[in-house]
């Protein structure tokens, strides 16, 4: 009687699983599977079914139930497939640029299309303000017809 | 738009148009490409998956060489698995090295994978995928190359070697590799 009570309880805790290895856990599956790559696909977790992927969303699930940080798990797997399993590049080195060229690219066109309308408005005010030069004839021509007038 | 900004605007221009041209340039001459029945076959050292330390291709020279790439989460690689190590076993007394290759897997099932299969020639470790798609150019697993004693390539077989296509040619394979 009491094996079967004790066999009953090992086959609870191992069906309880991992959920139960982790009452808080730090991270979740659905936030990783936009972080992390499939190796094979070239497509992030959640956009995969490739197998490969499969068997990563296993073993972030699995960390994830033994109370691992996204940290911990994105480390572990830099670690078994390199720097290029991560969705984002790292914020340091070389790999900053992704980061800041991009918005450079966004600020500098910005500024050029402001720039860009500055001086075209300057143009338009000048042009409407000053008048009208008129040439030697013309003006000639004017004066004349002004004086008949008088 | 004055002049002096219309030219900059339109050097900018240039300048995203040339760099994505680069770029094109430069991923279409990057692309890997299986090595020719022939060819050296490309060197690397890896990590073993069992034990510590590494293995380095070049040791073996001298040697003929069965290099098979494989993964866990791979259907046809578990078939294959077991074809593979009792070729080990009939080959290894004629002088034959077997590598296999693990790619894009996670350690821990890779393991288990060659415990469950009783697989005990050399494996190493390419998680990230460098020798196994950069330079012997598998993208699918399983692919099985056998190369000679002079360390030149004397067969390529994308697909396992238990397929009935297959079966036949590796062993022609191994045969030339051990007169090479």
């Amino acid at each position: 009687m009491i094996v079967r009570v004790l066999a009953v309880a090992a086959a609870a805790l191992a069906l309880a699983g991992p959920a139960a290895a982790c009452a808080h856990p730090k991270t979740s599956l659905s936030y990783l599977e936009g972080q992390i790559m499939c190796p094979t696909c070239h497509t992030t977790l959640d956009q995969s079914d490739a197998a490969a992927a499969q068997q990563i969303k296993r073993e972030i699930a699995k960390r994830i139930g033994q109370c691992w940080s996204t940290k911990q798990i994105e480390d572990e797997l830099v670690g078994n497939f390199g720097q290029g399993i991560l969705a984002a590049p790292p914020h340091k080195g070389f790999d900053l640029l992704a980061w800041w060229l991009p918005l450079g690219s966004v600020i500098g066109g910005a500024g050029l299309l402001a720039l860009g309308v500055w001086r075209w408005s300057r143009t338009r005010e000048s042009d409407a303000q000053e008048p009208a030069e008129l040439d030697p004839e013309t003006e000639r021509q004017v004066d004349e017809a002004l004086a008949r007038l008088d | 738009m004055t002049r002096p900004l219309k030219l900059t605007a339109q050097l900018l221009a240039l300048g995203a148009v040339l760099g994505l041209l680069a770029l094109l340039v430069w991923r279409v001459t990057h692309q890997t490409h299986a090595p020719k029945v022939g060819a050296a076959a490309p060197g690397f050292t890896l990590a073993r998956l069992t034990g510590t330390g590494s293995l380095d291709l070049a040791a073996l020279k001298g040697k003929p060489v069965v290099l098979n790439f494989w993964a866990s989460w791979c259907g046809p690689c578990k078939s294959e698995a077991r074809v593979l190590e009792q070729a080990f076993q009939r080959y290894r007394k004629q002088g034959v090295a077997f590598v296999g290759v693990d790619f894009h897997d996670v350690a821990g099932d890779a393991r288990r994978f060659v415990s469950v299969h009783g697989l005990t020639f050399p494996m190493v470790q390419d998680g990230s995928g460098d020798v196994t798609s950069g330079r012997y150019g598998v993208s699918q697993v399983p692919e099985t190359y056998v190369v000679g004693r002079t360390g030149k390539i004397v067969m390529h077989i994308a697909g396992p070697i238990t397929s009935p296509s297959f079966a036949g040619e590796f062993r022609r394979a191994v045969a030339v590799a051990l007169r090479s």
